[in-house]
């Protein structure tokens, strides 16, 4: 494998453009805002990324936008790319919650304003404010309505939940509300298989599958993010188990996040719960900040979502507050 | 050789499956349905995806590279299947996807083999590039399958499942290419010392661009099979994937370096890796113990080729004073 510096430095070019092009947009005119995620993995991201953009347009800002592939040398490399074009305010959804700190430090130097969507940063003493969902509460809530649930079916229920990532916080906390919820039920519910996914599909339904193998009776399911859904549904297929809110074989299923899918499961009464983050606010409040902290204003560092828990008992009254009934109701109103 | 390193070499060679022994003890020990057929067919069938890519990273692997981007090759013919064959019948859908994979391992082969750029660059280059379109024509959101692809999952071929079977029949047509064919001997040939191949008159050049386009197609039919089985795929799809096909091969006994190894090993180094994933679950382990357990098997894996390596390097070195041999 011997390479010459030619031909070195020609793969070397060509791996750090594809790897570094951001999707900037140009601003035109008056206030400019930078919007960097750290990826677009899940609807919930994409849908994030829309309503913020949409807001900011129209109020009248124009939107750059950079996508960091969850690299937090890129991510940092993109905000001070946007402190050179001097934005008016950077909204942040990073990867790590330590190695942003830096980003955040360099922010403050230049007087722009930062918030953090959905994902908070470590404790530091440089400021900005993050929008975080209460996702401990919204997981407890959602799973306490399931375990009332299976309490009420009679008999015993074996558990198993699909855990995100561990290192982050938002898996941990969503994690720590379904342990809450169900250690309220333990005469009821025990849970038999905890399974990492990594925020990945394949160890998802692999991990479950596993879980089913070694445990055929599991009827009470925790997701910590719906975008798993399609591979629970293959699992519980595979294991006969697919089955609506009445049929022996149901298991008792909970989500979390508010996907369009979610609600169609719930219409289909496949899923008995789901926690919500609400969407809508989080970007209100995101938004608010970011023009609040431009008028000088120092708001508190973090801004609380309070979510809720849509179940079928409260789904009529609650839908429209759920981002994936509205999307799925502008899909398929065209 | 005398017997001490005779010894050595051979628990040096058998270290892989004395792990793979140790796991099933340990496992079985703990949980009465984790020795069970049904439980082994559950583990042949999670393996299935990771195994075939294994398989086509062994063909890489043996002419001293690398292929980065098979994980995103899975994403992109993932959205290729999904977006755009959602109506045709699979088996055109399985054509498509190993075409539209074997190209873009032909891409790779170019750049490594004809334009000499470092394979962990080139293809670190087009994983970019292929996870980029992927995202773009996906827009990042999720791409779900139809239940004509998605059925396959539950399909059985004389009562064998259909990965199984998808992974038996890529295991017999790869081992029978590397093992039964000229081709197979030229790969090792090239693997072992490519200069010496190339003046042997071996077309080096040409065996390294048909690795890659065979990792590629593999990449392609690894995600065929396991879009059968998980339904949809996100942006984060095939991420890392490269990194646990090169764990299964070198598993296996494939070496970093070249040369060695085959494919029967990359077969049961997928097997292990999902046997103590598999393992883990069924015993309801702490979930923070999982990538512990997962490195430990790995860092065994690549500390067993090192040692090995080095052992086989310092025993065919030529001595000119006896008593240096030992």
């Amino acid at each position: 494998m011997n390479t010459t510096r030619r031909q070195f430095t020609i793969g070397a070019l060509m791996a750090a453009a594809a790897g570094t092009t951001p999707m900037l947009v140009q601003a035109q005119s008056g206030k400019t805002i930078a919007v960097l995620f750290d990826g677009l993995y899940s609807e919930f991201w994409v849908a994030g990324m829309q309503i913020i953009k949409d807001e900011m347009k129209k109020r009248g800002y124009a939107v750059l936008e950079g996508i960091s592939d969850k690299d937090d040398s890129k991510q940092f490399e993109q905000v001070r790319a946007m402190i050179a074009r001097k934005v008016d305010g950077i909204i942040i959804v990073q990867t790590d919650s330590k190695a942003v700190i830096p980003a955040i430090r360099a922010a403050n130097r230049a007087n722009i304003p930062m918030v953090h969507f959905n994902r908070p940063p470590a404790e530091s003493d440089a400021y900005s404010v993050a929008v975080v969902a209460d996702n401990q509460t919204i997981a407890r809530e959602a799973v306490l309505h399931s375990c009332r649930t299976a309490k009420q079916a009679g008999g015993k229920f074996k558990a198993a939940i699909l855990i995100g990532n561990l290192g982050d916080p938002n898996a941990i906390q969503r994690r720590d509300g379904f342990q809450e919820a169900v250690s309220q039920f333990s005469d009821t519910i025990e849970v038999v298989a905890r399974i990492p996914t990594e925020w990945n599909s394949d160890k998802a339904f692999a991990g479950l599958t596993n879980a089913l193998q070694a445990n055929p009776d599991i009827n009470f399911l925790f997701t910590s993010s719906d975008f798993l859904i399609p591979q629970i549904t293959q699992a519980l297929k595979s294991a006969d188990k697919w089955a609506p809110i009445g049929d022996p074989k149901h298991v008792i299923f909970t989500g979390f996040d508010g996907f369009p899918t979610a609600y169609e499961l719930m219409e289909q009464k496949y899923m008995d719960a789901c926690g919500v983050q609400n969407l809508f606010f989080e970007t209100k409040l995101a938004i608010d900040a970011i023009i609040q902290m431009q008028e000088g204003k120092k708001p508190e560092k973090v801004l609380l979502d309070p979510g809720f828990a849509i179940t079928q008992a409260n789904m009529m009254e609650k839908r429209e507050e759920m981002w994936g009934y509205t999307l799925l109701k502008q899909k398929k109103s065209g | 050789m005398n017997s001490r390193n005779r010894i050595t070499i051979l628990l040096l060679q058998a270290a892989p499956y004395l792990l793979f022994l140790a796991i099933l003890l340990v496992f079985g020990s703990l949980s009465d349905r984790f020795l069970s057929l049904a439980n082994f067919t559950n583990i042949v069938i999670q393996a299935a995806p990771v195994a075939i890519l294994a398989i086509g990273m062994t063909f890489v692997l043996l002419t001293a590279e690398i292929d980065l981007s098979v994980g995103a090759i899975m994403y992109l013919t993932g959205c290729i299947l999904g977006l755009y064959l959602g109506g045709v019948p699979w088996p055109v859908g399985l054509a498509v996807v190993l075409i539209a994979s074997a190209l873009l391992g032909a891409v790779n082969g170019v750049l490594v083999a004809y334009l000499g750029i470092t394979s962990f660059i080139a293809t670190l280059g087009t994983l970019f590039i292929g996870r980029g379109i992927a995202m773009s024509v996906s827009n990042t959101a999720s791409v779900y399958f139809p239940e004509a692809i998605t059925s396959l999952n539950r399909a059985a071929v004389f009562g064998i499942p259909s990965a199984i079977v998808a992974v038996a029949v890529v295991f017999v047509i790869a081992w029978v290419l590397l093992q039964q064919t000229p081709f197979g001997r030229q790969v090792y040939a090239v693997g072992q010392d490519r200069d010496a191949a190339t003046k042997a008159g071996l077309p080096a050049r040409r065996i390294v661009f048909f690795c890659f386009v065979i990792s590629g197609a593999l990449a392609g039919m690894a995600g065929f099979v396991s879009s059968t089985q998980i339904g949809a795929i996100t942006a984060s799809y095939g991420l890392q994937a490269e990194f646990s096909a090169i764990a299964a091969a070198v598993l296996g006994g494939t070496s970093l370096f070249g040369g060695r190894g085959g494919v029967k090993g990359a077969l049961f180094g997928a097997l292990l890796i999902q046997t103590a994933a598999n393992g883990l679950v069924i015993i309801n382990a702490n979930p923070y113990i999982y990538p512990l357990v997962t490195a430990g098997i790995i860092f065994i894996a690549v500390a067993v080729d090192g040692l090995r390596s080095r052992m086989l390097e310092r025993l065919e070195r030529r001595f000119i004073r006896p008593w240096e041999i030992a």
